[in-house]
């Protein structure tokens, strides 16, 4: 896969055991007081979506980039591991469910669900696409 | 008050707030001080982004007919049910959320997608806004 995400000051980095060692300036307002905690205790219904993508960057080495939907962002995420043992998370936001009306919320999930990987969100896109037509008729 | 206006009324949620001619808060009930009660004095529009589409349609209905209105609407990631009374003391407009939109990931989010669906289901007589519904339209 194309590495995309701009390389700089990571946005958060992990230790072995997905504890919050470092913040980037980026990210100091919502990260910089979770510093010491494991990442998936703050952000419940994360850790299945992330964690296999760093736990493979661990294994091979090599940067991970994939995109990813959580709590109604879609953003494209790079996670590095460094010569400390370390992982480097850089963070690219994509685009953001808009759910303040029905209009919104269709334009923005079908612009978000573009943005998924094809390999990880068919089973999904194709689900969410199903219960919105149901919806729609069921009206 | 007629006879078909009874069961209407006596289904209204227990949440309402009041408005006057110029959609301008006048009173919101109990449930309502926490997230609206800020709101009393100001116009409701100043308040809800966006808003303006999707209630005041039902708002202007219930003024111009003077019957009370009851529609489902969509918004800020719930499905309500609206029922909107027209009275001397201004206008009444009740609201009970029926079901909420869970965005944490792609599965809760179809699950809540289902649970809004079975909300629509059970609430055959009445209707989602016409304007949210040419909305889903656009979907493949």
């Amino acid at each position: 896969m194309a590495v995309t995400v701009k390389q700089g000051t990571p946005f958060v980095v992990l230790d072995e055991r997905d504890r919050i060692v470092g913040v980037g300036p980026g990210a100091e307002s919502q990260f910089g007081p979770l510093v010491g905690s494991v990442i998936w205790e703050s952000f419940p219904g994360s850790e299945s979506l992330f964690k296999p993508y760093y736990d493979k960057a661990r294994r091979i080495h090599e940067a991970v980039e994939f995109v990813q939907f959580y709590d109604g962002n879609v953003a494209r995420v790079r996670a590095t591991p460094n010569e400390d043992g370390l992982l480097e998370l850089y963070w690219e936001p994509l685009a953001r469910l808009d759910t303040l009306t029905l209009g919104s919320l269709v334009e923005t999930l079908e612009e978000s669900l573009e943005l998924l990987d094809e390999h990880e969100a068919d089973r999904h896109r194709e689900s969410v696409r199903r219960a919105l037509r149901v919806i729609e008729g069921g009206a | 008050m007629s006879e078909a206006v009874d069961p209407l009324r006596s289904s209204a949620p227990d949440a309402y707030f009041v408005l006057d001619d110029d959609d301008r808060v006048l009173y919101v009930s109990l449930e309502f001080h926490d997230t609206r009660g800020r709101g009393v004095g100001h116009v409701l529009w100043d308040h809800l982004p966006r808003a303006r589409e999707v209630y005041e349609p039902h708002f202007i209905e219930a003024r111009a007919t003077g019957k009370p209105v009851e529609a489902l609407i969509f918004y800020a990631g719930r499905l309500k049910r609206l029922l909107v009374i027209a009275g001397g003391d201004g206008l009444a407009v009740h609201v009970e959320n029926l079901a909420e939109l869970d965005v944490t990931n792609l599965g809760t989010l179809r699950l809540s997608l289902e649970r809004i669906e079975r909300a629509l289901a059970g609430r055959g007589s009445a209707q989602l806004d016409s304007r949210a519904r040419a909305s889903l339209q656009v979907l493949p």
